[in-house]
């Protein structure tokens, strides 16, 4: 099972990942408390510049993976405008009720959603994960023992993935044939995950052994391989999104496309 | 002499919780430096768990109530597992090693010196170090084992099967370096696969299922002095083939069937994964009583030419399924029996009987007949004794057997099978293979992928070599291997 796709390294892959990935959460809460759509547009035009120039994958790829949550985009964004509250109504039918408020809240959802795909994606496709428990350990101090951990599990992943094919493989030889509906569900869930489980708990405990046995354990003194600091790429990094945040309040205040500022305001 | 020992054990007892009786009771052993030990037993005699405690990872990371009179130990120790699958615990080649170094707090500017040493020292030499394990063939995944083992710069080596899941080449591999670098080093091998070991070790080590040590001296004197043992537990021993064939003469290659028909042609036919093609059979056929070994390298393509021909993967459909094959609009899985490598993935019941009567589900049997087929197959599989148990609870042999059954029981055409025989001890093999022959004396096509060259000698018709996805067909002579056979 391949989950590689060729990329070209970019600055962003050298900035540290575990300060990238504060940075991110930072940036993610903050735009909880963004209420004007208009900022959301903007901010969302220089996530997907970033998103599409300097992850280093192709073009096609990016398309490829993003197309997700142009789902996502219109997922939540339709429930919030069919059947959410507001007084000027456009159109309404039976329970559809589609008023201007709710569609602009909508609308302002969706656009979050997406922000939050793009620049997960951004994060995602910029950081290794090795490298990411890495710099955890050695920047947040995140115990060994878990970095490890999870590392491992990253590797069975893959293993997993075949597991389950070989599982599909078999039980359709053995003539297994599934009921519709919710009982159908409850049958295959049953009839999957009793034994990738069994096959999981072992595989995990066999390389659990494996560590030990190489003299891992969680609380030793040890180096590190690869050796992660903070440096200029994580500067610029800082100052590209100050700027960016910054910009995009100041545009807010010339570029009005929907026009309201604050979509939690009822007049 | 007592300080002498390299690591030594006195009155070991080991019970598992909800088992009945010990695993072992009263044993002791002890190692001399240098030594180079093999440690065989039937299977469940618990020859790994023995390997752990020695080594210590039982008690300290596997939690086993265990109880000796005094032991000693050596601290100074690699381990090689089975699994080339699951013991890293990194995605890359450098970093696995690096691993090793971090936990011995190695300096990171030393570190690249050691990855390089160790990876030559296994003759491992990659273009680059930064190489993805999954990218590697099972036999340069365990010499990469080895080489993170060295790492610890052991002065013993737990071997535990470290070849049982590699194809001869890749276990040929594996042994030469083990040979190279293990010359000053204490070594505990378990292994099922002996040829490969016996110019290696000088002393052979037997257990029994009770724990008991049965056997102890040079390669010469247990096998000699104690053959009749090895015959009784069904442990791999020099020349069990060659014993077991001459006892049973009509164990011979050759079709059985007196009309033997075509079931399944292929024309110009190809098989896809990922869109990309793995297998291609030009111009073959498949005839009911034939026993196919298809052989060749690991990841050469050969389970999916099995899959190819379930209909399990997509193929450009050349492949003709002859009338005889499908009476009465059947599907393709009542007339072809398909045995998966790993059992427990093909189970689907919460009972061993259970199991046998969903396989029968689609046979239009009433209650009588389909409990005496059950009974009579369980009883031909030697699994009556475990008919109410879970599936999962049952020995890796029972396991086996009982996804051969599952397979078997409706009497399929063709059976298809993906090492039915790895990792099983002799006796287990024996029985597997007398069941594949009496199915194939009542027509059944038999194909099973296999690395073991004396299936493929003395029981195939057919070996379909699978390299780089073609198949290069043999016919096997049956004259002169049945020669060999008396000669030996």
């Amino acid at each position: 099972m391949q989950l590689d796709f060729s990329f070209q390294q970019t600055w962003l892959h050298k900035t540290n990942p575990a300060f990238k990935f504060l940075l991110m959460l930072i940036l993610f809460i903050g735009m909880l408390f963004i209420h004007n759509p208009n900022f959301l547009i903007i901010f969302m035009v220089g996530a997907w510049i970033m998103y599409l120039g300097y992850t280093g994958h192709s073009f096609f790829n990016l398309l490829l993976f993003a197309s997700p949550f142009l789902l996502i985009f219109i997922t939540s964004s339709i429930s919030m405008i069919l059947f959410g509250e507001g007084q000027t109504t456009w159109f309404q039918f039976g329970l559809i009720h589609v008023t201007e408020e709710s569609f602009y809240r909508g609308l302002h959802l969706g656009m979050r959603s997406m922000i939050f795909g793009l620049l997960g994606l951004l994060f995602a496709l910029t950081t290794r994960p090795v490298l990411l428990f890495y710099s955890l350990m050695q920047q947040f101090k995140l115990k060994p023992k878990f970095a490890y951990s999870f590392m491992a599990a990253v590797r069975i992943l893959p293993i997993m993935l075949e597991e389950f094919q070989s599982l599909r493989h078999a039980l359709k030889v053995r003539g297994v044939t599934y009921q519709k509906g919710v009982k159908g569900f409850y049958q295959k869930l049953q009839q999957y995950v009793i034994p990738l489980l069994a096959q999981s708990i072992r595989r995990a405990h066999r390389i659990a052994v494996a560590m030990e046995a190489k003299k891992f354990s969680g609380d030793q003194q040890r180096t590190y391989y690869y050796k992660l600091q903070i440096g200029k790429y994580d500067l610029y990094f800082t100052l590209l999104l100050i700027s960016w945040v910054s910009i995009t309040f100041y545009l807010t205040n010339f570029i009005s496309i929907i026009p309201i500022d604050h979509v939690r305001s009822t007049n | 002499m007592e300080q002498d020992h390299m690591i030594s054990i006195q009155n070991l007892r080991v019970k598992f919780p909800n088992e009945k009786s010990f695993l072992f009771k009263d044993f002791s052993l002890s190692i001399n430096p240098g030594e180079k030990v093999l440690l065989v037993g039937p299977s469940g005699s618990g020859k790994s768990t023995l390997l752990q405690i020695l080594s210590g990872l039982i008690p300290n990371a596997v939690e086993v109530p265990v109880k000796y009179d005094s032991r000693s130990t050596n601290d100074s120790w690699g381990y090689v597992f089975q699994d080339p699958d699951v013991q890293f615990c990194m995605p890359y080649v450098d970093e696995e090693i690096a691993f090793v170094l971090e936990n011995l707090a190695i300096p990171r500017n030393e570190m690249n010196h050691y990855i390089e040493k160790y990876l030559t020292q296994v003759g491992l030499h990659l273009d680059d170090r930064h190489t993805k394990i999954q990218e590697l063939s099972g036999g340069m995944k365990q010499r990469l084992a080895i080489a993170s083992v060295l790492a610890l710069e052991p002065e013993l080596l737990y071997l535990d099967e470290p070849t049982a899941m590699l194809d001869p080449s890749g276990t040929q591999q594996v042994w030469d370096t083990i040979k190279n670098v293990s010359e000053d080093k204490t070594v505990i091998i378990v292994e099922h696969k002996i040829e490969q070991v016996l110019d290696f070790v000088d002393r052979v080590v037997m257990i029994d299922q009770h724990g008991q040590l049965q056997a102890d001296g040079t390669p010469d004197e247990v096998f000699t002095a104690h053959k009749q043992l090895f015959q009784q537990y069904g442990i791999w021993y020099p020349n069990v083939w060659e014993d077991y064939l001459n006892k049973n003469l009509n164990m011979q290659n050759q079709v059985t069937a007196n009309n033997s028909r075509r079931l399944i042609s292929f024309d110009h036919f190809i098989g896809y994964r990922n869109k990309q093609a793995k297998i291609r059979i030009d111009e073959k056929n498949i005839h009911s009583g034939e026993w196919i070994c298809v052989t060749g390298e690991n990841g050469a393509g050969k389970s999916t030419l099995l899959l190819s021909i379930m209909q399990l993967i997509s193929t450009n459909e050349q492949i003709h399924y002859e009338n005889s094959l499908f009476e009465n609009d059947t599907t393709i899985y009542d007339q072809i029996g398909f045995v998966f490598q790993n059992p427990e993935l093909q189970f689907v019941t919460n009972k061993v009987y259970d199991e046998l009567a969903y396989s029968l589900k689609n046979q239009h049997l009433s209650n009588t007949e389909m409990k005496e087929r059950i009974i009579e197959t369980l009883r031909a599989y030697d699994l009556l004794s475990v008919k109410e148990k879970h599936p999962f609870q049952l020995s890796t042999g029972q396991k086996k057997r009982l996804s051969v059954a599952t397979a078997s029981i409706t009497n399929p055409k063709l059976l298809l099978l993906d090492e039915p025989t790895f990792g099983q001890d002799a006796k287990n093999t024996f029985r597997i293979i007398e069941i594949l022959k009496q199915l194939q004396a009542s027509g059944t096509a038999i194909v099973m992928v296999t690395h073991d060259t004396y299936i493929k000698k003395y029981l195939s018709t057919f070996e379909w070599m699978v390299e780089n996805g073609e198949i290069i067909e043999k016919q096997l002579d049956v004259s002169s291997s049945h020669q060999s056979v008396k000669m030996s």
